[in-house]
């Protein structure tokens, strides 16, 4: 069982977003960098699934400049076999990193390609998709169960109102959500181990693509609060603000 | 309403701090085991990897990532620095700025005065920084060397055979309130070295134990103080480093206040108090609160955003309160751990760098001659302590923190005789006793009530520090015992972090807001390690 | 002059609500350049609830009718939807987990940008604008798109529907041959027991003012109301007197819930609870203390009795529901 995750390097979710110079990016300074949350349940996905079959690889694929072989450096130690740095600097644009990440996982031989459903800097939400697109391979996308049996696997994923149930043949992509698993923590062993595992750097260019982003910005201030009236009368006063004015409801 | 003496309360240190099993079977051998990925503990790995790159040398941090659990003023003497890495200069060390200009300030409730700038306190040639940017920066240099660095795993006990500590066992995690495992569970895990090198910082645990079992003590015990720090980001900048004394402590407690500039826009203020404080109601996050109040300081924080806050103790015994021995077969202590601060001039950090680079000569020594660390190949490091700066600085002003033991304007005096003199006036030693065994009352107090804008709850002040420990942790705080209403709110105002509340007669304990700030540890319940990622998350303390 | 393709998004053969939404987003596009509004419907034999469609600003209603679409079929749309494209300046879809699953497919298929979450749409010259949240919301991204096609995800409620009445007139298009890859079997009931705290879009939580364990029934209530996506949360004085479950405190040590709304009942306010959930979205707090803290921190307040209020609340969010 040959099973590729592909892992993406973000900002720690607690970070204070500071606008950067160019006013189109953040300021990285001082910023912590985590694997992408989501793209831990992956991994945990491709470790079980291994240690399910008995025997196989596990890989572990990150797109991005040479920062982004410490983050692979946590999947190792959590127990994947080996790395493939794809080296270059990655596209805004989500099709453009699709493309330069199947051409890498094309020949492949992978039984099984896992992605996180999103990254949770951009929120694109469509690398996992697209590549399983131009691969021409089955994809459910924000999987929260998988199991494979005979060369086939089901999924379930959720969304509004139930839980959508789904089968396909491998070799298939999935990018996984919450709920999947528990992904483990890396033991000290593994940290240790991490080092000594190959590590492949393999160059790639990926374009620009048809997205530019034309500005990044603070979302505007929150409003001064106020009370909006006395007692049960004010429940249609709320009511209004928050249908209309809010859109909470 | 009697006096509270805190010593009656306290649980003693838990016995499994020390640890005879023989060590796991698949436990991870190195050479060097280092407890503590502070300025002390990484500048012992880089030397070590530095003169001796065939050991294999491993940090253990039970912070999340570097530098989460790493608090300080500072204003940092670069010369630690600059011995560590010859081939680099001061714009290569990642401080904030040069100190350009420096006042000291003696304040009422009202007002403030300048007085001349203590001889002990010149800061010229030194830098601010962040002891946060400063210790990841020393992990990257570390592990550029090929240090194994392991975020994330606090150590429980020591490993230890006969006399001789042979290692460190790591924290269980992913227990749940009751005891029980959690979906996600991580075992201890056993490392075995040549020699363990404990770098823990404030008040740390394993080397009390390690003190304790082997008998070793100090002239005088050791004192600590606690600060509470707060980083603002200010439209208008501070032009010099400031220290205070005076209001808001009472005359009978010791400590001051300092703000320092931290480059553009931003600027750190805190304060410090000696835990020997007499009154059962000082509440040093509170007394910070009110400080930011008084114009001294009002104008540069109007329109300005707290970033962050933490709190921290500092040792302050001294000279006297050395341990009188610094190593054992197979164990070292460096840094804050063995009271390596100066305390007139507020300086630790490069004392900690500096003991460790010393440890680190004589492990290597010690290592490449026989590959064991004994305690007499080990004693060199000790000797070379002793003749170092560390010493020598902290010899001069060794009674200075001591004679404020009775109240400032005595302390003062004595002070200044004992800078004019160098050290020779008073001579011989000032005893003090353990923080723990001074009595304190209780004084009413105005209460409280934060604005929100400048001022703020404890609860929101954890917050800040980016604590983010889960609820359901197991109590890593051992109560002691007679837990009175006046006991229970002594608890409440000594710790910064609101681990502690007064319900009715009772004491409530929240673990999760703990800030490992070691307060407790000192006059309160025992702190012992937890699930490592717990506590804060400092950024730029 | 660019038109506009909008897939709207059925289940058992019914369009679903969010069309008339969505609609409107592709209408504001489409009138900048005095283009056309197509939306297309995919299901097995006949749509119900395609009426809507026309009114909400579709020139023509698009069928294509398939039997593997008697449940959602992403590579038969894809196919559709891709057979249609070179036609589109851009092609529409809500931001419901259908949508996003079924938008990065047809981007990549057609060689398209994909914008997802989009809470704002412009055209720039040639080009297209998208606003959209990104670092958790933390920041807000502007973004174009070039190309010859481009495929928005919108944000279900970035643009109210409007009565933009247009003709609606019905074609029905061919499907493609396709393959089935992903085969959906169907839709069952979730089994997740009561919502997280954390999880949850609104959190409704109560303090001591409730005065009553009891009395969080009033709060369960309101929840309920609410159908599905609200959990009822507790502050830590309530849980630690034995009046919730621990489960349902909202963090006291500055963990951060973060829904889109959070209405606090009969809290003072008192910081415990609120460090960290300042990041709710929207803040409702209901206190009979008018200075009460908590009225700082709310973006709307009412005071009164809770045991007044909160019923009256209730039944206005079951009625605004229903609809």
């Amino acid at each position: 069982m040959k099973i590729a995750v592909c892992l993406r390097r973000v900002p720690d979710t607690t970070t204070k977003i500071v606008i950067g110079s160019t006013g189109t990016s953040i300021d990285e300074s001082g910023v912590k960098f985590v694997p992408n949350p989501y793209d831990e349940y992956a991994i945990e996905a491709a470790l079980a699934l291994k240690e399910k079959a008995g025997a196989g690889e596990t890989v572990v694929v990150a797109l991005g400049s040479d920062v982004v072989q410490e983050t692979m450096r946590t999947a190792l130690a959590m127990g994947v076999d080996r790395g493939v740095h794809l080296q270059g600097t990655p596209s805004v644009d989500g099709l453009e990193n699709a493309r330069v990440l199947a051409e890498h996982l094309r020949n492949g031989g992978y039984d099984v390609v896992l992605f996180g459903k999103l990254a949770v800097d951009d929120y694109g939400q469509q690398t996992g998709a697209m590549v399983a697109e131009l691969l021409e391979l089955p994809c459910a996308t924000a999987i929260s169960k998988l199991e494979l049996a005979d060369g086939r696997a089901s999924v379930e994923r959720e969304v509004e109102g139930g839980v959508e149930q789904a089968t396909c043949a491998l070799p298939a992509v999935f990018t996984c959500d919450k709920g999947l698993n528990n992904p483990r923590l890396p033991s000290l062993k593994g940290i240790m181990a991490a080092k000594k595992k190959p590590l492949e750097v393999v160059p790639v260019a990926p374009q620009a693509g048809a997205t530019t982003v034309v500005a990044l910005a603070l979302p505007p201030e929150r409003a001064a609060g106020r009370i909006v009236g006395e007692g049960a009368a004010a429940v249609p006063a709320l009511m209004q603000l928050l249908t209309t004015e809010a859109k909470a409801i | 309403m009697g006096a509270i003496l805190p010593v009656r309360h306290q649980a003693p240190l838990p016995a499994d701090l020390i640890c005879r099993d023989a060590p796991d079977s698949e436990a991870i051998e190195l050479d060097v085991l280092i407890v503590g990925a502070g300025p002390a503990g990484l500048a012992c790995a880089i030397q070590l990897a530095k003169s001796a790159p065939d050991l294999a040398i491993g940090v253990l941090e039970k912070a999340g990532a570097l530098g989460e659990h790493s608090l300080s003023g500072a204003v940092v003497n670069p010369v630690a620095l600059r011995a560590l890495f010859p081939d680099k200069q001061d714009r290569d060390f990642p401080f904030r700025q040069q100190v350009e200009g420096e006042a000291v300030y003696f304040m009422t409730a009202s007002g403030s005065a300048r007085i001349p700038t203590p001889p002990t306190m010149k800061n010229h040639g030194n830098y601010t920084a962040s002891l946060c940017e400063l210790v990841r920066w020393l992990g990257e240099q570390a592990e550029s060397l090929g240090v194994n660095i392991f975020p994330g795993f606090p150590a429980q006990s020591l490993l230890v055979a006969g006399q001789r500590v042979i290692g460190v066992r790591t924290v269980r995690g992913g227990l749940d309130r009751e005891g029980n495992p959690t979906d996600v569970v991580q075992e201890p895990t056993d490392l075995v070295g040549k020699v363990v090198v404990l770098a823990e910082g404030t008040r740390g645990p394993l080397a009390q134990a390690w003190r304790d079992w082997q008998g070793i003590g100090s002239v005088n015990p050791q004192i600590f103080a606690l600060g509470v720090k707060e980083v603002w980001e200010v439209e208008r900048p501070l032009d010099r480093v400031i220290h205070t004394l005076g209001w808001p402590l009472p005359s009978d407690a010791f400590g001051g206040s300092w703000c320092y500039p931290m480059g553009p826009g931003q600027l750190s203020i805190g304060l410090v108090v000696g835990l020997d404080y007499h009154d059962a109601r000082l509440d040093v996050h509170e007394s910070l609160q009110r400080l930011k109040l008084h114009p001294l300081f009002r104008e540069v924080l109007t329109g300005g955003k707290l970033l962050e806050w933490g709190a921290k103790t500092i040792p302050e015994g001294g000279y006297h309160a050395i341990p009188e021995r610094l190593s054992g077969d197979g164990l070292v202590m460096i840094g804050d751990t063995a009271g390596f601060v100066d305390v007139p001039s507020l300086k630790g950090i490069h004392y900690a760098m500096e003991s460790g680079m010393l440890a680190a000569a004589a492990i290597a020594a010690a290592l490449q001659s026989s590959g064991t660390a004994d305690t007499c190949q080990l004693a060199a490091y000790d000797r070379a302590v002793r003749q170092s700066r560390i010493v020598t600085d902290m010899h001069m002003t060794r009674n200075m923190r001591l004679a404020f033991k009775h109240g400032l304007f005595g302390g003062a005096i004595r002070a200044g005789l004992m800078t004019l003199s160098r050290g020779a006036f008073p001579g011989g030693r000032i005893a003090m006793p353990k923080d723990a065994e001074a009595p304190r009352t209780s004084h009413p107090a105005p209460p409280f009530v934060p604005d929100n804008v400048r001022t703020f709850s404890k609860v929101d002040a954890v917050f800040k520090s980016g604590n983010a420990t889960r609820d359901t942790i197991p109590s890593h705080l051992i109560v002691g015992q007679d837990i009175t209403g006046e006991v229970a709110d002594f608890y409440a105002h000594l710790c910064p972090a609101g681990v502690y509340e007064r319900h009715g007669d009772t004491l409530r304990v929240n673990p999760p807001n703990c800030v490992d700030c070691k307060a407790t540890d000192v006059l309160g319940p025992r702190w012992t390690p937890r699930e490592g990622g717990s506590g804060p998350k400092y950024r730029l303390m | 002059m660019a038109d506009i393709l909008a897939v709207i998004e059925t289940r058992a053969g019914t369009v679903r609500k969010g069309a008339a939404e969505l609609l409107s987003a592709a209408r504001r596009l489409a009138d900048a350049s005095g283009g056309k509004v197509d939306a297309l419907v995919c299901v097995n034999g006949q749509v119900s609830g395609a009426d809507v469609l026309g009114p909400s600003g579709a020139d023509n209603v698009l069928t294509a009718s398939h039997e593997s679409f008697a449940n959602y079929c992403p590579d038969g749309i894809t196919a559709t939807v891709a057979s249609l494209a070179a036609k589109y300046r851009a092609i529409l879809v809500s931001a419901t987990a259908t949508g996003k699953d079924l938008a990065p497919r047809i981007a990549a298929r057609i060689s398209a940008a994909c914008a997802m979450d989009v809470t704002a749409i412009d055209v720039s010259g040639e080009a297209i604008r998208v606003v959209r949240p990104v670092y958790a919301g933390k920041a807000v991204q502007t973004v174009q798109l070039a190309g010859t096609s481009t495929v928005i995800v919108m944000r279900p409620g970035a643009y109210a529907a409007a009565a933009n009445g247009r003709a609606g007139t019905a074609a029905s298009v061919p499907v493609p041959p396709f393959v089935r890859r992903l085969e959906v079997t169907g839709i069952r009931t979730s089994d997740k027991g009561a919502l997280d705290v954390a999880e949850a879009r609104v959190v409704i939580s109560g303090g001591r003012g409730l005065g009553d364990p009891r009395h969080f029934a009033l709060l369960d209530d309101l929840a309920a109301a609410f159908g599905g996506e609200a959990a009822v949360g507790a502050s830590r004085a309530v849980v630690d007197a034995g009046w919730a479950e621990h489960g349902a405190q909202v963090g006291q040590t500055g963990k951060t819930v973060s829904p889109e709304l959070y209405i606090a009942v009969g809290i003072s306010g008192a910081i415990q609870h609120l460090a960290g959930m300042r990041t709710a979205k929207v803040i409702v707090a209901i206190n009979r203390d008018k200075d009460a803290p908590i009225f700082k921190v709310a973006d709307y307040g009412i005071v009164g009795d809770l045991f007044e209020v909160v019923p009256a609340l209730t039944a206005a969010v079951k009625a605004a529901k229903a609809h």
